[in-house]
């Protein structure tokens, strides 16, 4: 294991990316953050600028409006990073299928900047704050 | 407004109308043309002084319509202004946002997707669109597929 990937591994900062989510995910992202499941005791913490991540929590479909500036803003994290795409929308385009806004789903649109970005997906409408550790939990251990 | 003295008011106007259609105590339809629908609104909202809750734009088979929704409060009607536009190449409508400004955003969205044109809108611009959407390109448009 190269040290780069030992210190992402140690205390992952995260930063959330809304693309286009009905905020439902969202909700359940601050939930992660109050004394109920306080993930900040396993280190990972909520920072304000992708340039701090560690990681990035992507939430909702990807629109066109927000497709380049999610592109920018994985241009600007720190690599190696990892790309939570949580809820069902970010992982594919759940029931936004088709729809005459959407530029893709979050892999694809990250994938146009760096083919070999480690992503995880978290499915789910909306996941549980519980699913939502498990998958970080996952795949972390799978790096 | 009583209810009563609602219906009765309606029939002022009723020249500019192609009828009146009463569907359940608390629903009234009222449909036009295009061109009378700035006086129907004009009457609704200065005249009758309901309360204006939002339009809505519709791709019929061969129109296009425009429904204002006004609610009286007092007893909870819903009046409903139905606006046909024809004209299927250069949709046109007066705008009535000059003497309701709260109608000025809904107007601007119905533009956007629909690529109706509110005549003296004061600022009609692109509104929900994403920044690089092609223009002339109407999303809910029926002829417009994916």
């Amino acid at each position: 294991m190269s040290w780069k990937i030992k210190a992402l591994k140690k205390s992952v900062w995260v930063f959330h990316v809304n693309t286009g989510a009905c905020n439902n995910c969202d909700i359940e992202i601050v939930n992660l953050l109050t004394p109920k499941f306080d993930v900040e005791r396993f280190g990972i913490k909520l920072v304000g600028s992708p340039r701090h991540a560690d990681a990035l929590l992507v939430t909702g479909v990807g629109t066109r409006q927000a497709a380049i500036r999610l592109r920018e803003v994985y241009r600007q994290t720190p690599k190696p990073c990892v790309v939570f795409c949580m809820g069902a929308c970010a992982g594919g385009t759940g029931i936004f299928e088709g729809g005459y806004h959407v530029a893709g789903p979050v892999d694809e649109i990250i994938k146009e900047v760096d083919p070999n970005a480690i992503i995880a997906y978290v499915p789910g409408c909306p996941p549980k704050p519980e699913a939502m550790i498990s998958g970080v939990v996952k795949a972390l251990a799978a790096i | 407004m009583k209810q009563e003295e609602l219906k009765s008011r309606l029939n002022e106007i009723k020249d500019k109308l192609i009828d009146i259609e009463q569907k359940t105590d608390t629903r009234i339809f009222l449909s036009c043309e295009a061109e009378n629908a700035y006086v129907v609104n004009k009457f609704l909202f200065k005249d009758l002084a309901l309360r204006f809750v939002i339009a809505t734009g519709i791709d019929s088979d061969d129109c296009f319509e425009i429904l204002y929704h006004f609610s009286n409060d007092e007893t909870g009607c819903i009046v409903t202004v139905k606006a046909f536009i024809r004209d299927r190449e250069n949709p046109a409508i007066e705008s009535i946002a000059p003497f309701l400004p709260g109608a000025e955003w809904i107007e601007r969205e119905i533009h956007d997707i629909l690529g109706i044109d509110f005549k003296n809108h004061p600022n009609l611009k692109r509104l929900i669109l994403a920044d690089d959407w092609p223009e002339g390109v109407y999303p809910l448009r029926k002829e417009v597929k994916k």
